[in-house]
């Protein structure tokens, strides 16, 4: 190695870590586990959109035609609805899981109805299994390696949904399945149904031609404003980490309760994973 | 084979307790102040043991652990620095602002490279990372971390006016 680096690397290494390093780090490590039990409690008492979930967004284009028809309903009144259609728990030493899962219903189209109450069926089913396979295979190593039974931390689900927007038009929910302790734990499943068409509503559909433009410059801009809170840091390529340039094709969405698109971002994706899941507004142009 | 949350935990503890030197060195790099560099260390670890789930991959615990380190640093310089913008700050800061005939110390003229240059130095040359692993430390993607690389090479010779490739 050449000599100037030799001596480079050198007064590096002569940072001499103060007397208090190993006790500011003992402390750092319990402030961490706390942290942890805290954020597993909570995730086990709320069902919401935390870290390390996976969301379902399904928008259901209802038309005031047969909204008629249903206006019986007495929840969303003269409009299709979204009610519970299943709901359990389960509680032992290796699981809680918390399920409330949403139907649609009084759409007037049964096969949209079919298909969507089957899809976020099967999605909800397949985090599950997937999320109790791997805490039956963490709990036999740790059993293995002399873990104490009673110690054990079982794996936790909850999967919930909150109806986002309900207006003659449309009709959104967001189910959210917060997993604990899989591995796929931070995945978005974007799913948009036309109710006339029964096929998927996308964002072009609401924004038209140029909506990859209009939400790239919206989410840009709510990205600068953020930024000014030196709180909040979004990935811009300094730290070797590329930062926001465009919306995916199938960027997930909801319609919130102005009946504006508000597309999501997973945690790491546009910033680091303390901001969370990043969710923007994208409000009518030229209004 | 997978890994519990408990193995991962004490995976991870071992790895801090074994490395917090050269955490706290890496830190304090970029700080420059004690408290400021104990600061850095012991929130990356809050935040590691937090998000210790998110760990997939147990071989990849080092390169995980730099990523929140750095992020950590990071956060800080910035922080320290909010007189000017962040870009700035950090990416445009003038590779060289000597007089004509100064020349730099080595180790001075990696300080004035900007973050993702310096980690990338400091991380090679100084804790003998491969490049791979760099990749992985910051969150770029290998040929991100070699043009990183040559570029602030490039400009440490023009600041030390030495001959100063590695490979020499």
């Amino acid at each position: 190695m050449h000599p100037e680096w030799e001596n480079a690397k050198q007064r590096y290494h002569s940072i001499q870590p103060p007397e208090g390093l190993s006790a500011g780090v003992e402390e750092a490590v319990r402030r961490g586990d706390q942290a942890r039990r805290r954020h597993t409690a909570f995730r086990r008492s709320l069902t919401t959109a935390l870290a390390g979930c996976a969301c379902f967004i399904l928008l259901v284009n209802a038309s005031p035609t047969f909204a008629q028809a249903v206006s019986g309903v007495p929840v969303l009144g003269p409009l299709a609805r979204v009610f519970t259609a299943r709901e359990y728990a389960l509680e032992d030493e290796e699981h809680q899981i918390k399920v409330r899962l949403p139907g649609l219903a009084d759409t007037g189209n049964e096969a949209l109805e079919e298909r969507v109450n089957h899809e976020i069926d099967t999605r909800v089913q397949a985090l599950v299994d997937e999320a109790e396979q791997w805490a039956q295979e963490g709990r036999d190593a740790y059993l293995a390696t002399g873990g104490d039974p009673a110690d054990y931390t079982p794996v936790m689900i909850d999967a919930d949904y909150v109806v986002e927007h309900q207006s003659e038009r449309y009709l959104s929910f967001v189910v959210t399945v917060t997993q604990t302790r899989a591995t796929a734990s931070q995945q978005f499943f974007p799913y948009t149904v036309d109710l006339e068409t029964g096929e998927d509503v996308t964002l072009q559909d609401l924004l038209g031609e140029d909506w990859k433009e209009t939400v790239n410059a919206s989410v840009k801009e709510q990205i600068a404003q953020r930024s000014q809170d030196p709180d909040n840091f979004y990935w811009d390529g300094s730290n070797g980490i590329e930062g926001f340039t465009s919306v995916r094709d199938d960027q997930p969405f909801y319609l919130n309760a102005d009946g504006n698109p508000v597309v999501m971002f997973e945690e790491y994706e546009i910033a680091p994973g303390y901001m969370g899941i990043q969710e923007f507004e994208i409000l009518p142009q030229g209004e | 084979m997978k890994y519990d949350f408990q193995q991962k935990r004490q995976l991870l503890v071992d790895h801090i307790l074994n490395h917090q030197a050269d955490f706290y060195r890496l830190a304090f790099s970029y700080v420059k102040n004690q408290d400021a560099a104990m600061d850095v260390v012991q929130e990356a670890i809050v935040k590691a043991l937090d998000k210790v789930d998110t760990l997939r991959e147990p071989a990849y615990l080092k390169t995980w652990f730099y990523r929140i380190l750095l992020n950590e640093a990071m956060n800080h310089f910035r922080r320290t620095r909010d007189l000017i913008p962040f870009d700035e700050a950090l990416n445009d800061r003038p590779a060289v602002t000597l007089d004509p005939g100064e020349r730099l110390d080595l180790y001075d003229a990696i300080e004035r490279l900007s973050f993702p240059e310096q980690t990338v130095v400091k991380l090679r040359f100084f804790e003998d990372m491969k490049l791979e692993e760099i990749a992985r430390a910051t969150g770029a993607n290998l040929n991100t971390v070699k043009s990183r690389l040559y570029k602030a090479l490039k400009k440490l010779k023009s600041m030390t006016g030495e001959e100063i490739d590695h490979a020499s």
